[in-house]
């Protein structure tokens, strides 16, 4: 017993002294900033509040619940933001206990990952993903998937569907696109963060999909981008509205959004009619109260929140999005978002100058 | 006694004997079969953990994606550690266990020294129950209560409400079964001296059955350590050390989801394994060389 | 003699504190389910049917209870043999040997392994183990999710155990090797009897502990919300079910959640006096 208390001590003084450098522990400063919310931004929320620690030192943190954890938690009013893959429907709305604003913070996709060795520059079509999972085509080599594919040799194997058994807006963004270019699934499955899957394996987060389609030969499912990109996983190319095969990537993913985009940002980016983009393309959003004195809550947390959340959405922070794999925001976007900023109040008044 | 009354068993030693070999052989290859699952995934997590610990790994934070995203291209050790979870971890458990340990202790106690009665069967019952409470929901009740409306957010003392609960019925059976195994003898003798209750608990029972109760504590303590969802909902996680119960805390489970669901940093995963697993391991060994040291001569 | 009575009364205080816990989380949980079971009245729990599509929303619970007895009780089991074998050879038949020492640390090694862990083990190593024993395509369902958690359950049926055998007093032993009685004998006729109600809390420890898993169950069952149609089809538990769409549920569907949260509450009760009772009736 006395021994582990001295090791426990000793380890103690050595990590406080030795904590990589930082000075600031959660005692330090009066204003911290906690959010919480969806895992599909995570990684990209991770560095971007650290970094943004480093230049203000405001210690913050973040916690990848779940986007429903996370609306629940701004509800609750325990969290200064919550993080959400998906924008609060007009019903959702009305169920918060004060209005709150939408701030799209970056993009990512949805890129569809298989697993057939040797096979490179597979495209896919709407038709051919509806049938593939909806389970009207369940061989490789059947003749719709030649059809789109002419150059490429396929195996006599089966097609094994993954698909996300844990609500996520992955899913959300995949099914809402289905639903806009398939009767069949929009009738039979719909659109939603967890669907009743008409075929298929259900495997729980990004790395279950992920793990599951690199150990099956023969496998089909749908990632995160910044999971596949990092993780350089094979993906399709998707055919988009202008009928144009496009590769998922940063740049095909930001002109998603190019277009409409509402003054309360809250619009599904999928089936864009921009010949350049892919298609299965979407916005991560923070979420927050729009007059910011409830609970007790001082005008000096109101500034540090929104002042952050104006840095994440300029080009500095945006960069660092697409560093870790995520797609930026294009500038009409950030703008409309920082409007939206200006507009916040406590007690009435602009919380930015 | 006559040769004439011997009892019929006797009569079969041959077979007796065989079927004594025989289970002997039953049991040590069930033994050995039970070793192979643990082989095979302990060497795997130190097999693909070793290679991430080194001093940092203790005493720096948590690496961002950026970080390792740019290791992993130069093949290099992932930098930083885990320090905000080990702390993390130490908090919420040492807070945990404060709370759990003497109120299971407490009502061991009481149901060792009131068996029998309905009230004392309904309440074992309960505890029963209570163990099966999955770990989130035990998450989710403690957001409910602390999150919402003790602390007013996330918090370290919330996941620790939520790990305690989980403590208590393991500590509460474990005690009760080790203070059963002591023989009443000893007991009585204390009482017949003239001891007052307390100290028959705190100077004879405790100290007797320790062994049994550090099991108990030590079981308990290991289940929490690698507990996840729980904190996900209460403790929340966090880039930097904190020592603040009201604020929200990391933990090594905690950084080990966050690392999972990274596409960078799923390494980190088993070496955040392999250090529970080691602590789990000095734990035990502490334990077991504390209730060696206090072992009445009962036993060869 | 009041200082006793004090003792008595803290004591008594104390046990409270379980009942008070519990019913708390009846209540929380109760509260929560109400909106669940309002919408589909008692037929939830034995609804056959989750579909979260919304507008047709229809969430049942029998799936999972399913799911959840399935697993528990063959990893239950599985888990026995096992752990009964390793409690009696170190408490027993090796005791404090170097050999009995180490399969004993080894045991302990396993309950400090986080269910995450133990998923990623399942799925990179027994999954495709499985696969290669030819005894399923895809390696995931309620065989392999009942193998890992009877690997998970050991240390708890076992610890306990073996520290309950151990303490069986030597006399009652020696008593009947003196009666000329087998090593086995013993076992049978002394020590079980009398650490009986040890080695059964111990093992009702280790199902309540396979009732709740999570994590590793929700990685190697294979998420289909449907009755298991065999030994080697997918299926769901009630833990890995909550676990999963929690974090995005809200509403009906939330609701639905918290009253399985609810419902395995009271199985876990009804398994646990089932078990006692069938095992009061076979001694």
């Amino acid at each position: 017993m006395k021994n582990l208390l001295i090791l426990v001590t000793v380890l103690t003084l050595l990590v406080s002294c030795n904590s990589g450098g930082k000075k600031v522990t959660a005692n330090d400063k009066k204003v911290t900033i906690t959010a919480a919310g969806a895992t599909f931004p995570m990684p990209f929320y991770n560095l971007a509040f650290k970094k943004y620690t480093e230049i203000t030192g405001v210690p913050m943190t973040y916690g990848g619940i779940g986007s429903g954890g996370g609306i629940r938690s701004l509800q609750d009013k325990v969290v200064d933001f919550g993080a959400s893959d998906a924008f609060l429907s007009d019903k959702e709305l009305s169920e918060m206990p004060a209005a709150i604003v939408h701030i799209p913070t970056c993009m990512g996709a949805v890129v569809i990952a298989y697993n057939l060795p040797g096979v490179e520059n597979l495209k896919m079509t709407p038709e051919l993903l509806e049938n593939v999972f909806m389970g009207t085509v369940t061989k490789w080599n059947d003749p719709k998937m030649k059809a789109v594919n002419p150059d490429i040799k396929f195996p006599d194997t089966k097609i094994t569907v993954v698909y996300r058994s844990d609500g996520s807006g992955t899913t959300n963004i995949f099914s809402d696109y289905m639903t806009k270019v398939s009767n069949l699934w929009s009738e039979k499955v719909g659109t939603g963060k967890s669907l009743n899957w008409p075929i298929g394996i259900g495997a729980k987060g990004n790395p279950g999909v992920a793990g599951t389609i690199s150990q099956s030969v023969g496998a089909i499912g749908y990632i995160g981008s910044e999971y596949a990109f990092a993780q350089k996983i094979q993906y399709a190319m998707v055919q988009n509205s202008s009928g144009n095969f496009i590769n998922p990537d940063i740049k095909t993913v930001t002109s998603a959004a190019k277009g409409q985009i509402p003054a309360d940002t809250r619009v599904m980016v999928t089936n864009s009619s921009d010949p350049e983009a892919y298609p299965i393309s979407g916005f991560t959003w923070i979420i927050l109260y729009k007059e910011q004195s409830y609970n007790g809550r001082t005008l000096a947390q109101a500034e540090a929140g929104v002042k952050f959340l104006d840095w994440l959405v300029n080009s500095d922070a945006q960069a660092i999005a697409v560093s870790v794999n995520y797609a930026s925001l294009p500038s009409d976007v950030s703008s409309v978002a920082k409007n939206i900023l200006r507009s916040i109040t406590f007690n009435g008044k602009p919380v930015l100058k | 006694m006559s040769v004439n009354n011997i009892p019929a068993f006797i009569d079969n030693i041959d077979g007796r004997n065989k079927k004594n070999k025989l289970f002997l052989g039953l049991v040590i290859a069930l033994s050995v079969l039970t070793v192979l699952p643990i082989v095979l995934i302990v060497s795997k997590i130190i097999i693909n953990g070793i290679g991430q610990i080194n001093f940092n790994f203790f005493v720096q934070t948590s690496p961002d994606s950026l970080q390792a995203m740019s290791a992993i291209a130069n093949q290099e050790t992932i930098p930083g550690g885990i320090a905000n979870g080990i702390l993390g971890t130490f908090l919420i458990v040492i807070v945990s266990s404060a709370m759990a340990i003497p109120a299971g202790i407490m009502i061991g106690i009481y149901l060792y020294e009131n068996q029998g009665r309905r009230y004392s069967n309904f309440l074992r019952s309960t505890t029963e129950i209570l163990q099966g409470v999955p770990s989130i929901v035990l998450g989710i009740i403690s957001y409910l209560w602390v999150v919402k409306n003790i602390t007013n957010g996330f918090s370290a003392f919330a996941g620790s409400v939520a790990l305690s609960i989980m403590m208590l019925p393991m500590i509460i059976r474990s005690t009760e079964e080790t203070m059963k195994m002591i023989p009443n003898e000893i007991r009585e003798a204390a009482f017949a001296m003239g001891t007052p209750y307390h100290k028959v608990i705190l100077r004879i029972l405790i100290p007797t059955g320790f062994s049994g109760l550090s099991t108990g504590i030590l079981l308990s303590i290991s289940r929490i350590l690698g507990e996840t969802a729980p904190l996900m909902m209460t403790a929340l996680g966090s880039t930097i050390i904190n020592y603040n119960i009201t604020k929200p805390t990391s933990a090594v489970p905690l950084l080990i989801w966050e690392f999972y669901n990274d596409p960078n940093m799923v390494k980190l995963v088993w070496s955040s394994a392999l250090f529970l697993m080691i602590f789990v391991l000095t734990l035990n060994i502490l334990s077991g060389s504390l209730s060696a040291k206090r072992k009445t001569g009962r036993k060869k | 003699m009041s200082s006793d009575k004090v003792t008595k009364t803290v004591l008594f205080s104390a046990s409270l504190l379980v009942l008070i816990v519990s019913a708390g989380i009846v209540f929380s949980l109760a509260k929560g389910s109400i909106p669940a079971f309002k919408e589909f009245g008692l037929k939830f729990i034995i609804t056959n049917e989750w579909n979260p599509t919304s507008g047709k929303e229809v969430y049942g619970a029998l799936p999972f209870i399913a799911g959840t007895l399935i697993t528990s009780i063959l990893a239950l089991i599985i888990c026995l043999p096992l752990a009964f074998s390793t409690s009696l050879f170190v408490a027993e038949y090796f005791r404090n040997t170097r050999v009995a020492n180490i399969l004993s640390s080894l045991v302990d090694l396993l309950s400090g392994i986080p269910s995450i862990v133990y998923g990623l083990w399942g799925f990179y190593t027994l999954r495709p183990f499985i696969i290669k024993l030819g005894l399923s395509d895809q390696g995931f369902g309620i065989f392999t999710s009942s193998l890992i958690l009877a690997i998970m359950i050991i240390p708890y049926a076992t610890s306990l155990s073996t520290e309950i055998i151990a303490m069986v007093p030597d006399e009652l032993k020696e008593a009947a090797y003196s009666l000329g009685a087998t090593r086995l004998e013993v076992i049978f006729h002394v020590i079980i009897p009398t650490a009986s109600s040890g080695i059964i809390a111990s093992y009702i420890l280790a199902l309540g502990r396979a009732l709740g898993e999570t994590m590793a169950v929700t990685m190697l069952i294979g998420n289909s919300n449907v009755i298991p149609s065999g030994l080697f089809a997918t299926g769901n538990t009630m833990a890995s079910i909550i676990a999963n769409q929690f974090g995005e549920a809200s509403g009906l569907k939330l609701s639905s959640l918290i009253a399985i949260g609810l419902i395995l509450f009271a199985i876990t009760g009804i398994v646990n006096s089932l078990g006692k009772y069938i095992i009061r009736k076979f001694s």
